[in-house]
């Protein structure tokens, strides 16, 4: 077996008296679009903030492209070809769409002029390329998602973090959102995803990693873990029943 | 140094940090309740020591008496000052944090300005009143009554206030609108009326400490600025927004500005406040007490 | 739309251009050396104003402290010329690397800092190198320094008989500020700044590092400020506390920028040119009385246009694309 693209090894999140995580070993092979799901407070988003670099694990490591990134600070690891959307859109308000995602470019070029082209090219592919020069606060929420990605691909990641850039979202914003990601996977970009809602990331993610209680529940193909029984009574026991 | 000076001035320092915590709670207060910090908060301070002044100088009234009174006037002041003017600079959207910095500095140079066109740059005080010039001692320690009555004043307006938010409904709807405007609004509070009382609050308890001062110290346009940073790092040192940190912090900074003329020459002794308030938030970035 | 930028930036240039090539004749046709002081100190201002602007504006780290940068500059030249001879052009390098050294180990603790907590920092420094320079007896303390006359030069930077070597100097100055950062608006330093300004946390998941950001920002910020202090020095040639490290000369540098708008090209110069004039004015014709009209009129041109126009004065020059109108 190669090695995963992303693997975490017995990783633990300890706040206080409160375990987020406990012995989490996960592992994102290179091309995958793998789901990471569970009900609220499952400790997903702990996770993902560890696998990001905004904190370290209180144990354990986290492994990226066969190196140690444990330890490694957010920047870093975006050098090293991670990058994340975040769950409450954090545009820069002030600068334009264009600018946001020139951010994100600079990170594998210091040329201003190739920066921008990239930025663009990206635009069109997240289909904003008409509100490029528009300021970012002046985005509607649904755009607002895709500058998080736009903004993401444009430091050319290997795995590309989503966290949950589908809630929220209307079912016509959601299903274009889901073509997204699947046009990102085709670029050759590994995809990990943290969504609490089962329903629209099924049919999309080739892998689901269930987490409850800071623990991974189950993992496997996305029909299957619907199926399971554990998966069914942690997210019934959460009121959120499933309708698959 | 013996002893009995380190004493006196320690005493001289806790009664003067329990003024400050009381020039410096209504700064505090505004901020937890709106994350607006009020950068003419000093001129606030100036103009409630002209109004104990004016009503010596016109009207015989001694300070003691005219405290509440200039802290009703205060009230109805700031509670203005917020509807006319700090109501608009949070509306702004784009760097909300700069438009309410420099509005309220603006405000400042524009009550300063005023202050010497209307009541001129001379410097004033109260030659008499009932307590001006008296000492107590308490064992060998002497204590100047004005800032004794002005610390005691002090801790009983921290008293009213704890129990004021802590019991009152207005205190609440305060507590409620600090903690989230939003859901507030939903509940049918009026933010805006919150916000003005607040700022009323606010000006009244600075308008206290003013008035206070007023019986013991010289009054003049730029008064202000030279206590105004001492509150500032008040505030900051106990953590913005803290009512029981700006008390906290008030004794802090008069004790450590008593030690400090202790040791270095008086024109230094600012010095040992700003150290401390450096070393306080590079190893507490939000303060003693401070949440947000 | 790469075109459209590239315009715009051009367009930038050429005024720019064009105004320094302006105001390069405008003291043949004004001899009145009261307003020749004016055009120095605008100049100078829009210059000082311009350096905040970079770590202020652009970065987003509010400095109120300012005024330790420009005391560090006017106090190392003067200090090297009267005790060792150094001619000024020297000692305003030294200055400049000197406020540059102290910004970089102030900014290690101090950029863990945010908000309110940040500013009152950069106040409470700045106050404790006023009282520093206020005691130290080497420098003159509270007395200050006398800048020595050693007769008109280039080579010593001082001009008794005229004030257009000033002038120009100060002309150059600014156009030096602007130009830098004209240039560094439209770099990764610039796209940094505003990234980190806007969303701290955004920007470093997006490969930016905000601390070095930050610090690179302070450090330009402060070198060109002691410039301009070093320059005030030979200008005014007697420096004391009070008259070079004030808590209002931080104010003085940071108005400029706001008034005229924040973190923009344009607006520490607009808001020199409107703001300077405007403060001399006043002071020499309604501040002698010692009445305040000078203060009551500046601090209620502050507060209206806080309110009324809160992105600045450039606001009402902006031809941005009709979108959606302004961000209101």
């Amino acid at each position: 077996m190669t090695t995963p693209l992303l693997e975490t090894r017995g990783v633990w999140q300890r706040f206080g008296g409160l375990i987020a995580n406990s012995d989490v070993s996960i592992s994102v092979g290179a091309g995958e679009i793998v789901g990471l799901i569970g009900p609220n407070g499952a400790g997903k988003s702990t996770l993902f903030n560890l696998i990001a670099g905004v904190l370290p694990p209180t144990q354990g490591s986290i492994w990226f492209n066969g190196e140690d990134v444990t330890r490694m600070p957010a920047a870093e690891r975006c050098q090293r070809g991670i990058a994340r959307t975040f769950q409450v859109v954090k545009s820069f308000e002030t600068m334009t769409v264009i600018d946001n995602v020139i951010v994100g470019a600079l990170v594998r070029t210091t040329v201003m002029r190739d920066a921008r082209r990239k930025a663009q090219e990206v635009l069109e592919f997240c289909g904003l390329g008409a509100r490029a020069n528009v300021l970012a606060s002046q985005l509607i929420p649904s755009e607002k998602r895709r500058l998080e990605v736009a903004r993401a691909l444009a430091t050319e990641p290997k795995l590309l973090l989503l966290d949950e850039c589908l809630t929220g979202l209307t079912p016509l914003e959601a299903q274009s959102g889901v073509a997204l990601v699947r046009k990102v996977r085709e670029t050759g970009v590994t995809v990990l995803m943290v969504e609490h809602v089962m329903e629209i990331v099924m049919p999309l993610v080739d892998r689901a990693i269930v987490l409850n209680l800071g623990k991974v529940l189950v993992e496997g193909k996305p029909t299957d873990v619907v199926r399971h029984p554990e998966v069914i009574s942690a997210y019934l026991g959460d009121r959120h029943a499933i309708s698959a | 140094m013996t002893a009995a000076t380190i004493i006196q001035s320690l005493a001289s320092g806790l009664l003067m940090g329990l003024l400050y915590g009381l020039i410096a709670v209504g700064l505090a207060l505004i901020f937890g309740l709106m994350d607006v910090t009020n950068f003419a908060h000093g001129e606030f301070l100036m103009l409630a020591m002209y109004g104990a002044f004016f009503l010596f100088a016109f009207f015989a009234v001694d300070p003691l008496l005219a405290a509440p009174l200039v802290a009703a006037g205060m009230f109805v002041f700031g509670a203005v000052i917020y509807l006319l003017i700090v109501r608009f600079a949070m509306r702004a959207k784009a760097n909300i944090g700069m438009v309410q910095i420099f509005t309220t500095f603006g405000l400042a140079i524009l009550m300063r300005g005023l202050a010497q066109f209307f009541f001129t740059p001379d410097y004033r005080s109260i030659p008499t009143s009932w307590l001006g010039g008296k000492t107590v001692s308490f064992g060998g320690i002497f204590l100047p009554v004005p800032q004794l009555v002005g610390a005691l004043i002090s801790v009983a307006a921290f008293g009213a206030l704890f129990f004021f938010i802590k019991k009152t409904d207005f205190g609440r709807a305060l507590e409620a609108t600090r903690e989230d405007a939003g859901a507030v609004a939903l509940v049918g509070i009026d933010k805006n009326k919150v916000f003005a009382l607040g700022w009323g609050l606010g000006s009244a308890l600075v308008g206290l400490a003013g008035a206070v001062m007023a019986s013991f110290f010289y009054i003049y346009p730029d008064v202000g600025a030279s206590f105004a940073l001492i509150a500032y790092v008040t505030v900051a040192l106990g953590g913005f927004g803290s009512v029981f940190g700006a008390f906290a912090g008030g004794i802090i900074v008069g004790l450590v500005e008593a030690s400090t003329a202790l040791i270095l020459p008086p024109s230094l002794k600012s010095v040992g406040i700003y150290a401390v308030y450096l070393l306080v938030v590079f190893i507490r970035p939000r303060g003693l007490f401070g949440s947000i | 739309m790469d075109t459209t930028f590239a315009q715009s930036r051009r367009r930038d240039l050429i005024l720019a251009i064009f105004l320094a090539a302006l105001a390069a004749v405008v003291p043949f046709f004004v001899k009145d050396v009261n307003i020749q002081n004016i055009m120095v100190l605008t100049l100078m201002w829009a210059a000082l104003s311009q350096s905040w602007n970079i770590l202020s504006g652009y970065c987003g780290q509010i400095s109120l402290g300012h005024a330790l940068y420009f005391g560090l500059g006017a106090y190392t030249t003067t200090l090297l010329f009267t005790k060792f001879g150094v001619l000024p052009w020297f000692g305003m390098v030294a200055g400049g690397t000197i406020s540059a050294l102290i910004a970089l180990g102030l900014g290690y603790p101090t950029f863990r800092l945010r908000g309110h907590y940040f500013v009152i920092a950069t106040i409470v420094i700045a106050e404790i190198g006023l009282l520093l320079f206020h005691n130290w007896d080497y420098a003159g303390a509270a007395l200050g320094i006398d800048v020595p006359v050693r007769g008109d030069s280039w080579a010593k930077f001082q001009f008794t008989r005229s004030k257009l070597p000033y002038y120009y100097f100060a002309l150059v100055f600014c156009c030096v500020a602007w130009l830098v950062t004209w240039k560094l608006e439209n770099s990764k330093w610039g796209f940094w700044w505003r990234a980190v300004k806007d969303n701290p946390d955004a920007a470093e998941s997006l490969g930016v590092v905000v601390f070095n950001s930050k610090m690179g920002a302070a450090a330009i910020s402060a070198f060109m400020t002691a410039i301009g202090g070093a320059f005030y020095a030979q200008y005014v040639s007697y420096i004391d506390p009070d008259s070079v490290m004030t808590f209002q000369f931080s104010l003085l540098m940071a108005l400029p920028a706001v008034l005229g708008g924040i973190g923009t090209l344009w607006g520490p110069v607009l808001g020199a040119v409107i703001l300077i004039p405007l403060t001399e004015l006043t002071r020499n014709y309604l501040g002698g009385s010692g009445r305040g009209v000078d203060l009551i009129l500046y601090g209620a041109v502050i507060v209206l246009i806080s309110l009324a126009r809160p992105e600045g004065l450039i606001g009402l020059f902006s031809r941005k694309p009709a979108s959606k109108g302004v961000p209101q």
